[in-house]
């Protein structure tokens, strides 16, 4: 007899460990070969990732693309928790799951509906990554062109990750770290500010991803463009409400009407 | 062949799986996944008069085998539902049931009246909403402010069945009964178990409302222990859920005494999960020789 639950999802896969590369001591690229082709994904989107089927840990957790190498997705995580944690200990070959591209990307930003998103020729895309955001806004570099001013931040200039080949896929990258042991002193976003000091905001377009704190400063640099929420996910497809984003018509869904905002649209406390 | 239909009250469901309310939205997004037709009844996400904002986030977190939410009941409000959700639903070959939620019996009623004069094939009283003239207590905790919701909501409800959710905050067997002498048709249960989980290192509640409800496989000894003694209490059909997610947990469920069973969190973790739930049941009773799954209700051997 035919299973009811044959599966008619075009975006709910097992996937196989292809790698789990160690940056550093809480840094990991995980590279995942789907069973079966999935669509995208584009810069911003998400996957939820579960280890297995077991039922502890129980929820899978959400992970934006990072990028497509080697006929992998690599997903970029940070080691924070008990999931994460078990990630660490994923070896080539082993199965895992995935369920994904998620969630609304960054909108075009090259080609014709580029000047629709206020991101025309004439200006210069501004990127803002706070920590592990970073895995967010990396996609978006590379379809830049090169034309990206990189803004990235973390609290000290050993958890910086990948520093050469962001100066590689960006115009122009300036680093901060909260302790001023590399470059700037402070967060992305004030290294931000102070760049945009004496520069008419109307010539970028902001994109950024990192804690709220982070995306509210950014929020109030003045330039338009795009941030890209972090919220805890139980579900990734628009049921539970758990991932709830406050904006001024109300809580909205980081999974489903997001992880991308117009900047303004989201509001942080 | 496997007989998979039952019968709650004058709902008829070609199997036992629902939903349970707040966990398949109002049924679009699951769409993406599966037909709903292949479902037992939506349950459709709670409905207030007016649209409901919810919790300010973190909303949920997760504990051991469970998680604890406090959504705080968002939701698009009557007007919405009737104009866009339920028309929407309407697509697929399925009963629906509307869950209702209230700060006052006036409120219920008001809701019952509208829902069932809509068509919808059940109601579902969510009575763990703050009865905002008792000073805040849950409707599901006060027996004598309980018995006269159901009764009130009962006189309203003409062509829907009518089914009272249960707080497992309070003792199961006397509010089963209380539910059906006023005029229940099924009795669903358990909601979630208020909770509480605390990050030790920045001492705050993992989730902003302090107190959340715990779902999952966590709660579901619990909530068969409470489905077993609700389902000796009454004679109405009892909707066992709590924490199900294979075909063997709504099994026991329906061992323990249930009719039908719900799929929640477990649809958070795999939106498939309810039809690999039919599907594990379909398994069982073939496994077992047992051609109508209403035979399994209640036949625990104690």
């Amino acid at each position: 007899m035919k299973s009811a639950s044959s599966d008619t999802s075009s975006i709910l896969s097992r996937a196989a460990v292809k790698s789990n590369i160690k940056l550093n001591a809480s840094n990991f690229i995980l590279g995942l070969v789907p069973e079966r082709a999935l669509p995208g994904p584009r810069p911003g989107q998400f996957f939820m990732f579960g280890i297995d089927s077991r039922k502890d840990p129980l929820l899978r957790r959400p992970f934006c693309y990072f990028r497509k190498e080697d006929g992998a997705i690599q997903i970029l995580y940070r080691v924070v928790g008990r999931v994460t944690t078990l990630m660490t200990g994923l070896r080539a070959g082993e199965t895992v799951e995935i369920l994904g591209p998620l969630g609304n990307g960054y909108p075009d930003f090259l080609g014709s509906k580029a000047e629709e998103a206020g991101n025309g020729k004439g200006k210069t895309p501004l990127v803002i990554a706070g920590g592990v955001g970073l895995a967010s806004v990396y996609p978006l570099l590379a379809g830049l062109d090169g034309r990206a001013h990189l803004f990235y931040g973390e609290r000290t200039g050993a958890s910086l990750l990948l520093v050469d080949e962001l100066r590689r896929l960006s115009g122009q990258v300036t680093l901060a770290t909260e302790d001023g042991s590399a470059g700037f002193k402070g967060t992305a976003a004030e290294a931000a500010k102070v760049f945009l000091k004496g520069r008419d905001k109307k010539d970028f377009t902001l994109y950024a991803c990192g804690p709220n704190g982070m995306l509210k400063a950014a929020s109030a640099l003045g330039v338009d463009g795009y941030i890209a929420s972090e919220e805890k996910m139980a579900c990734g497809v628009g049921v539970c409400l758990g991932c709830a984003v406050k904006t001024a018509g109300g809580f909205k869904r980081a999974c489903k009407d997001g992880p991308v905002f117009k900047i303004g649209e989201a509001l942080f406390d | 062949m496997t007989d998979l239909r039952v019968g709650i009250g004058s709902l008829k469901l070609k199997n036992p799986v629902m939903t349970a309310s707040g966990t398949a939205g109002y049924g679009a997004e699951l769409a993406e996944f599966f037909d709903p037709s292949l479902l037992g009844a939506l349950v459709m996400k709670g409905i207030s008069l007016e649209p409901w904002q919810g919790n300010p986030p973190p909303r949920i977190t997760e504990t051991p085998c469970g998680m604890i939410n406090s959504i705080g009941l968002q939701n698009v409000g009557l007007e919405m539902f009737l104009r866009e959700k339920l028309p929407f639903a309407r697509q697929w070959d399925v009963p629906v049931i509307a869950n209702i939620l209230g700060t006052s019996a006036d409120e219920y009623v008001r809701l019952a009246a509208e829902l069932d004069g809509a068509g919808v094939e059940g109601i579902e009283l969510n009575v763990s909403c703050p009865n905002i003239k008792k000073g805040g207590i849950s409707f599901g905790r006060d027996m004598a402010v309980f018995a006269r919701l159901v009764g009130a909501v009962r006189k309203t409800v003409k062509s829907a069945a009518l089914i009272v959710k249960l707080t497992p905050d309070a003792p199961v067997a006397e509010f089963a009964r209380a539910a059906e002498e006023s005029g229940a048709d099924a009795v669903s249960l358990i909601n979630s178990i208020p909770a509480m989980a605390i990050d030790v290192n920045t001492r705050r509640p993992l989730v902003k409302n302090v107190i959340g409800g715990l779902s999952g496989p966590a709660v579901k000894p619990i909530a068969v222990r409470m489905v077993y003694q609700a389902s000796r209490a009454v004679r109405v059909p009892v909707i066992g859920m709590g924490g199900i997610t294979e075909g063997r947990d709504a099994v026991e469920f329906m061992l323990a005494g249930a009719h039908a069973v719900a799929v929640g969190t477990a649809i958070f973790s795999d939106p498939m999960a309810p039809l690999k739930i039919l599907d594990g049941i379909r398994a069982y009773m073939e496994n077992h020789g047992i051609k109508r799954v209403s035979a399994i209700t209640g036949s625990v051997r104690t």
